[in-house]
């Protein structure tokens, strides 16, 4: 078979340690029994044992298991690995002095080395506990035979209604039976204007066009139901469909382009998932299908490279979760990505919470904790790729990122765009200087055992040369041997014979109990699933996860779709479905969509177009006193929900109406550009060399106001000036420091030199608030320049494509309640702050949309009369009315005086209202 | 209902109208001026021992047995089996007792616990909640189930505020992803705790920022105050517009208040965020030129700013308390960075004497076990934990409620999260029962049908 002919490159010998005993040879017994366990109690047991009560750095040796997981500063034996072993490290006084008091002798320093290398081989075995679960078969059986969400969506006939008049399609039986129930009516059709722009927003996130409102409107007239059906089917053909259903799924697959937490490492190629999703919905691909990708794409038969590369791309899903990089202990690091992955998995595609059984029976559904471990076996059988891969002298942790990980090889040529290309000689330049500074590490290391230089500063030699070493082998590591760029992706892979993994009792990772089998949560299996020996079953899992052999994928997707058309979901909690969330306020349309959506081969766009040409979804949004007493959360859809709209759509509203905006997809993207890397005071890259670059540019742009004043004034440098520009220059200084994070020492004489050269010999104007103003204007202007962080003002493109660091999103999205990319997330807060009122008034992007609207008017409309008509239509959907055309007429009176024609910056300025009002950030 | 149509017609004002057509059972009369203006300050239902908050929200779960709740006990069994598996860990800190009260606090807190005169621990809190992002809601809003107005916003509403330049309700720097923790829910839309700053790592890199430019697009680049004005104003007369032809709009009223206040925010923010006229002195004493501290003494030295200005409600968030590992290195450094900056707060109050009619509140979402996790860490524990207050109208040098031996559950006095709310809202001088807003037909309260006020902790 062609996909097994390319061997995925997985550069690094993955390192299973089986957490189940093996046989062991009398010989290895015999070397345990007589050189090691023996000085393990002697020397180590002291401090490090139950029997002593003492568990000094967490770290105990008294048992095989607890040796392996280790203690705060890592695991302490690595079977075959001395490097790893802090163990080892220790009794050789490397980083660690153990025994605290004396060295021990060679011999036995000897006998540690022999029997790490020849794997570790302990005997000790600890007696199991096992974890009796208080959830027993029957209730699972009874949960699953009772519980709304367990049973099997079935086929509904859609209810009878006396108002035969009202519905077109089957979803409205649905809706009008519950309103007609509670003797409410369905509000009346919105007016044509609104249907339109809901469409375009819901569909593809951007506003209609002059042109596509009038065709809309005179088709319309004839029939809504034709003209709905024509836009519909022409906004799901058009590319931005799926940039607007992928973002939508980006938020619930939390995507991010780097781990967060407390050392932010950039994933430079989760842009390729990005746009995998992007294709997806815009392909139409049968969602069952994007599912078995996503949690086991690496493992489906493929046809081509291309599909092949693509279904590897998917498994970026599982590996791009929050990571804590620093976590000094692998076994706890791999213990939470398992975990990390599981909640992915289980909120995602079943609308569940499973993660809760990490350390307890689940509280409120039928999930005992075996059930979680039993996933947990499937999950931890996979090895996770999403760090950099390790060049020919390996992988070089660093103080930070105790943590690494390498990336999965593409099968086809297609490098990440931004990787640099090398020569040979530039190749051995970098292969003889990484060989240099490992040599001084080492001779370094040398001079430490033997007490040559002092312990501090061999420690900050360790740290600065790891650096160095880490970023080299960064550079050499994604080419080949005539630098040239690698493909890679972020992924999974599945390890090599796989096993079950043990409760952990409470979910701590030293409190091994009982192995459990791999399994899908049992709730949610009318029958016991087998998994096929030799495999880890995340095959099975991802197949029956996108199959109606579960009750719940079909029903949460087709939830979420609903969620996004009209407001809310059927299941207002769209990520739990379990015990504890809200039931389904139509659970035979649930149902009803569910089926329908399996019927039509898991087909997004065939169940959006369902929803976009149903009555319910023309309604207007118009309030009604008494149905809003009856049912204020309009959960019986009485009316349409009123919607504002989400970040994406509103900057991507400016662009497109600016006429700035390109819809081009760009390649990559700027985590791409910037590299594997740590994100440190919101810059990708060394914010100490964008905090030069701010102040070079500011200071070049306040010597050149200077001159150009210098040559205008009259006069000359009084020495009362001098000094005030001496002070203004070092705030000058300051302000470009803290705009982008903390100075050592040295970097701060440094940029103090850069600006010594203007000392004295220039003078600023003698007005001291000028002056404070200009220093500000040029360090904004520098840094918005020089782009160091990533609020992205000068990019064109849709939204979608900006880069997604977690915390630290581009303020365009973030202060209008983007997803939090640490977490799943289904349902978007949608709210109206005085910080969004201050970024619509003040901020330069907004403004320079502003401006872009005002001169598209002046040249589209070619004549003044049409300029306030066409502004309307372009921000609103359509005209103005009588009493706006009034408070325009009034600003612009105010503004350019009466008589005189409307300005560019006067019609600017009514351009920036129009979009901070709210009409435009809301659907209605 | 009162006829919102009435009220939309006859009230010019830009704003808030709306809150009036909730407002219910206040028993008091109330100036009808102030009644248009929904920040306007209001009078409380009786005299209030507190004007305003500053509540210290340490998120992650900071374990209370080793820091407010000395529990000899557990030192005496460490290394025992727990009564809910897990072997005993005694606290790595030692405790002593503290001021003329003797208060027993322990050596995580240096700082804080000079103060312990002026402090109020509340040894028995509970909430509902075990993990973290229910149980911070529900300290918020008092449910983790449902989105409900959080405490900063039921205070705003009861209150009103003294400055109407600025936000009444202030959170700095929160969490990304916890705005329903300061948000207003059904309340209007004004109520909501206003962010000042970005969560996560962006925060120490706003709180570094010297003057205005730590509040991002504070002052328009081109236009003139009275030009932005003029501006303003045409937008507002859109908005109006709108909200007139559809009725009933919280967001497009929302809209509407976050224009105005926004508009007076920047005037007001830049010299408020401005700390270059405050003395070395009180640098220093909130522990702002040391990097260990910088990043929450800016905070705590920015709250009290606010307050001193006339906020109601100032909220600073300390996060990652949640030590499931690593507790002896992680919690002490957690603390550290705090340690000094809320023991300068409580001074610099004090001699302001702010500290009279200012509750300043400190607490976690819950605590965590006694019984160790690993070798070196603890797990949750809502069971028991312990919060304090201090300040406006609390016993100083006093403590409230008591945990069993170990410091599992809370067993004496117990204070759920609901009479927690009950104590601060009474501490206003707003009667918890009484302060109702009505949405959808029905009255609701932060407390539902649950709250008694600790009665012992009144001064």
């Amino acid at each position: 078979m062609l996909f097994l002919r390319n061997l995925i490159l997985i550069v690094f010998a993955v390192v299973v340690v089986p957490v189940h005993a093996q046989q062991l040879t009398p010989d290895q017994l015999k070397f345990f029994e007589t050189k090691i366990r023996p000085v393990l109690i002697k020397e180590c047991y002291g401090c490090h044992s139950n029997q002593s009560g003492n568990v000094r750095g967490g770290l105990r040796l008294d048992t095989k298991e607890l040796m392996l997981i280790g203690g705060s500063s890592g695991p302490a034996i690595v079977p075959g690995d001395l490097e790893e072993s802090l163990l080892f490290n220790a009794i050789v006084h490397e980083d660690f002095v153990m025994p605290p008091k004396r060295k021990l002798s060679d011999a036995v320093i000897k006998d540690f080395r022999d029997w790490i290398e020849m794997g570790a081989p302990d005997p000790r075995v600890n007696k199991i506990t096992k974890i009796q679960s208080s959830i027993t078969s029957e209730d699972i059986d009874h949960a699953r035979e009772t519980f709304w969400a367990y049973q099997p969506p079935e086929k509904q006939v859609p209810p009878t209604v006396d108002n035969t008049d009202w519905p077109i399609t089957t979803i409205d039986h649905f809706i009008l039976a519950e309103l007609e129930q509670a003797g409410l009516e369905p509000a009346k059709d919105a007016e044509s204007y609104k249907v339109l722009r809901r469409l375009c927003f819901d569909l593809v996130g951007l506003p209609p066009t002059p042109a596509q409102i009038e065709y809309f409107g005179s088709r319309w007239k004839s029939s809504p139901e034709q003209a709905i059906a024509h836009v519909v089917d022409s906004l799901l053909q058009r590319e931005q469909f799926g940039e607007r259903w992928g973002r939508h799924w980006l938020d619930v697959a939390r995507f991010a382009e780097s781990t967060g937490r407390e050392v932010n490492q950039t994933y430079p190629h989760a842009w390729r998932y990005r746009d995998y999703v992007i294709d997806s919905f815009n392909a139409d691909k049968p969602f069952d299908q994007f599912v078995w990708e996503q949690v086991a794409g690496d493992l489906l038969p493929a046809k081509t490279d291309e599909i092949w590369s693509s279904n590897l791309v998917a498994t970026t899903f599982l590996a791009m979760g929050p990571k804590n990089v620093n976590e000094r202990n692998r076994v706890q690091f791999a213990a939470d990505q398992v975990d990390e992955q599981i909640d992915a998995t289980t909120r995602v595609f079943l609308g569940t919470s499973v993660a809760c059984a990490r350390c307890h029976d689940h509280k409120f559904d039928a999930i005992p904790q075996t059930d979680y471990y039993a996933l947990a076996g499937i999950f931890a059988n996979s090895k996770t790729y999403w760090g950099a891969p390790p060049s020919e002298y390996g992988t070089f942790n660093t103080a930070q990122t105790k943590r690494t990980s390498s990336l999965l090889l593409l099968p086809i040529d297609d490098p990440n765009p931004f990787d640099p290309r090398y020569t040979s000689a530039e190749l051995s330049d970098l292969r003889s200087e990484i060989q240099s500074t490992m040599e001084s590490a080492a001779e370094s290391r040398r001079d430490r055992a033997a007490g040559r230089i002092e312990p501090q500063q061999a420690i900050r030699d360790r740290l600065r040369t790891a650096n160095q070493l880490s970023a080299m082998s960064v550079k050499l590591a994604v080419v080949d041997e005539n630098g040239n760029p690698h493909s890679y992706c972020m992924g999974v892979q599945e390890r090599e014979n796989p096993v079950d993994v043990r409760l952990l009792v409470r979910g701590e990772i030293d409190q091994p109990a009982q192995t459990v089998p791999r399994g899908f949560p049992q709730v949610l299996c009318s029958e016991p699933v087998s998994i096929a020996g030799g495999s880890s079953g995340r095959l099975d899992f991802a197949k029956w996860l996108g199959s109606p052999d579960n009750p719940l994928t079909a029903r949460v997707m087709v939830n979420r779709i609903w969620q996004h058309m009209i407001g809310q979901g059927i299941v207002s909690s769209t990520e739990n479905f379990g015990v504890t969330g809200q039931a389904p306020s139509h659970p035979a349309l649930l149902d009803h969509l569910a089926v329908e959506f399996m019927e039509s081969g898991w087909s997004v766009k065939s169940l959006i177009r369902q929803i976009a040409t149903s009555r319910v979804y023309r309604m207007s949004t118009s309030y009604d006193a008494h149905h809003h007493e009856y049912d204020p959360e309009n959960a019986l859809v009485w009316r349409a929900n009123p919607r504002r709209l989400d970040a994406e759509a509103i900057r991507d509203a400016m662009l497109s109406i600016s006429g700035e905006m390109d819809l081009e997809r760009p390649r990559g993207s700027e985590v791409a550009k910037a590299g594997y890397l740590r994100v440190r005071d919101g810059t990708l890259g060394d914010p100490r060399a964008t905090a030069r670059q701010v102040a070079d540019l500011a200071r070049k742009n306040v010597m050149e106001s200077m001159q150009q004043r210098g040559r205008s004034a009259v006069g000359g440098t009084g020495s009362r000036a001098n000094s005030g520009s001496n002070s203004r220059l070092t705030d000058l200084r300051n302000r470009a420091r803290q705009k982008s994070g903390t100075f050592g020492q040295q970097n701060n004489a440094r940029s103090k030199s850069r600006f010594g050269g203007l000392n004295g010999r220039n003078n600023l104007p003698g007005d001291r608030s000028g002056q404070q103003a200009m220093i500000e204007a040029a360090v904004r202007k520098a840094s918005s320049l020089v782009g160091s962080g990533l609020d992205m003002e000068q990019a064109r493109y849709r939204s979608v494509y900006l880069p997604i660091v977690r915390d630290e999103v581009p303020r365009s999205l973030d202060v209008f309640d983007f997803a939090d990319s640490n977490t799943v997330t289904g349902v978007r807060e949608s709210s109206n702050t005085a910080n969004q009122a201050l970024y619509m008034m003040n901020n330069p992007f907004v403004i320079r949309q502003s401006q872009g609207f005002a001169k598209r008017i002046q040249q589209d409309s070619k004549g003044s009369a049409n300029e306030i008509e066409l502004m309307f239509l372009l921000a609103y959907g359509r005209p103005p009315t009588s009493g706006e055309r009034a408070a325009t007429a009034a600003l612009v009176r105010s503004y350019s005086g009466a008589g005189r024609s409307l300005s560019e910056s006067t019609l600017a300025v009514l351009c920036q209202s129009l979009f901070a009002s709210a009409e435009f950030r809301y659907i209605d | 209902m009162h006829s919102r149509r009435h009220l939309l017609k006859t009230v010019s004002a830009g704003f808030g109208y709306l809150a009036f057509a909730g407002m219910s059972n206040h028993a008091h009369a109330q100036e009808p001026a102030s009644s248009l203006n929904p920040l306007a300050p209001k009078l409380p239902h009786f005299t209030p021992r507190a004007k305003r908050v500053i509540f210290l929200c340490m998120q992650g779960g900071p374990s209370h047995v080793d820091t407010f709740d000395y529990k000899p006990q557990l030192s005496r069994d460490h290394g025992k089996q727990g009564k809910y598996g897990g072997s005993l860990l005694k606290s790595p800190w030692q405790f002593r007792q503290r001021g003329e009260s003797g208060l027993w606090i322990s050596d995580i807190f240096p700082e804080v616990a000079t103060h312990a005169d002026d402090l109020c621990l509340i040894r028995s809190m509970q909430c509902d909640q075990p993990v973290h992002p229910g149980a911070m809601t529900q300290m918020h809003t008092g449910t983790a189930q449902f989105i409900r107005p959080s405490l900063g916003a039921w205070t705003l509403y009861g209150l009103g505020t003294e400055n109407d330049s600025l936000p009444g309700f202030v959170s700095l720097s929160p969490p990304s992803g916890s705005s329903r923790n300061y948000g207003n829910s059904f309340l209007p839309a004004i109520y909501a705790g206003t962010k000042v700053g970005r969560g996560g790592r962006s925060a120490q890199r706003f709180m570094r920022g010297g003057s205005g430019e730590s509040v991002p697009d504070i002052k328009n680049p081109r236009l003139t105050e009275k030009q932005q004005r003029r501006q303003l104003d045409y937008i507002q007369s859109l908005n109006r517009e709108k909200l007139k032809r559809e009725e009933y709009q919280p967001g497009v009223e929302g809209v509407i208040e976050s224009y105005e206040l926004a508009f007076r925010m920047q005037d007001a923010m830049p010299d408020l965020m401005d700390t270059s006229e405050e003395s070395e002195k009180t640098l220093d004493m909130y522990g702002v030129n040391d990097t260990a501290t910088a990043n929450f003494g800016k905070q705590c030295l920015l709250a009290r700013r606010f307050v001193e200005a006339g906020v109601r409600f100032v909220e600073v968030t300390h996060g990652n308390w949640d030590q499931h590992v690593n507790l002896t290195t992680d919690h002490k450094a957690r603390a550290e960075a705090c340690d000094l900056p809320i023991a300068g707060l409580l001074q610099d109050l004090k001699q302001r004497d702010l500290l009279k009619d200012t509750l300043v509140i400190w607490g976690g979402e819950f605590g965590r076990t006694p019984a160790a996790q690993g070798g070196d860490g603890r797990n949750h524990n809502n069971k028991g934990y312990t919060t304090w207050m201090a300040g406006g109208g609390v016993k100083g040098g006093f403590s409230h409620g008591a945990t069993d031996e170990h410091g599992y559950e809370a067993v004496e006095d117990k204070c759920h999260i609901h009479d927690w709310h009950a104590t601060i809202l009474h501490l206003l001088g707003l009667d918890h029962e009484q302060l109702t807003y009505r949405y959808a037909g029905r009255d609701f309260r932060l407390t539902d049908v649950h709250g008694n006020i600790m009665k012992d902790i009144l001064a």
